[in-house]
């Protein structure tokens, strides 16, 4: 799937796919309810904190 | 009132005005009222330029578009409040120079730090304010309650 794709299915634009990637955006709570919703994933599994700073 | 026009002509075409205003004012209040025609023609030219920029692919043309996501509008959040502050800071050097040089050409400066003082106020007061909640929570101090209905 590509950022276009999943920016134009969360209504957001590829930027901010792209910063939220990067880390640089944090989603606001509808967004990224949205974006675990799209994913099949809960909240905590798509934004955990503690799991990004093990994996870095 | 504006809502028949396109949203990507919105901004592009309010800047156009403002310019268009400029311009008006200059014919009237100056001799050389030729460079208001050039004036002119320079708002109708940066309208189209503006209105093609506003299809681009960029966060600058989404907010000119009015079509800015949420991470935009903050961006362009961001960015007023960056000219704000600079224009607040401008008005202030430009006071402390025109007090020292020729006190009569201070006050629009001075009324400039108004305006921008009570606008910050104003907003303060507009956007600031959380909700208290009941008297009785408050007599309480403020207990949490959960979002979620018992």
């Amino acid at each position: 799937m590509s950022q276009a794709e999943l920016a134009a299915a969360l209504g957001v634009s590829r930027q901010t796919i792209i910063s939220i990637e990067n880390g640089r955006y944090l989603p606001s709570l509808p967004l990224g309810f949205g974006i675990a919703r799209f994913f099949d994933l809960t909240v905590d599994k798509m934004f955990d904190p503690d799991e990004e700073e093990a994996g870095t | 009132m504006t809502s028949f026009i396109r949203p990507r002509l919105r901004k592009p075409l309010l800047r156009g005005i403002a310019l268009l205003g400029i311009a008006a004012a200059w014919a009237i209040g100056s001799p050389a009222w030729g460079l208001a025609i050039v004036i002119a023609v320079v708002a109708v030219g940066q309208t189209v330029y503006w209105y093609i920029w506003a299809g681009e692919d960029t966060d600058e043309s989404a907010l000119l578009a009015s079509r800015a996501d949420e991470r935009q509008k903050q961006v362009g959040l961001q960015a007023r409040a960056l000219a704000g502050t600079v224009a607040l800071a401008a008005a202030y050097i430009g006071l402390v120079i025109t007090l020292a040089v020729k006190i009569a050409d201070a006050w629009p400066f001075a009324a400039l730090l108004a305006v921008t003082g009570f606008a910050y106020l104003l907003g303060l007061s507009s956007y600031g304010s959380g909700e208290p909640g009941p008297e009785s929570e408050i007599a309480a101090g403020y207990q949490t309650r959960s979002p979620v209905g018992s």
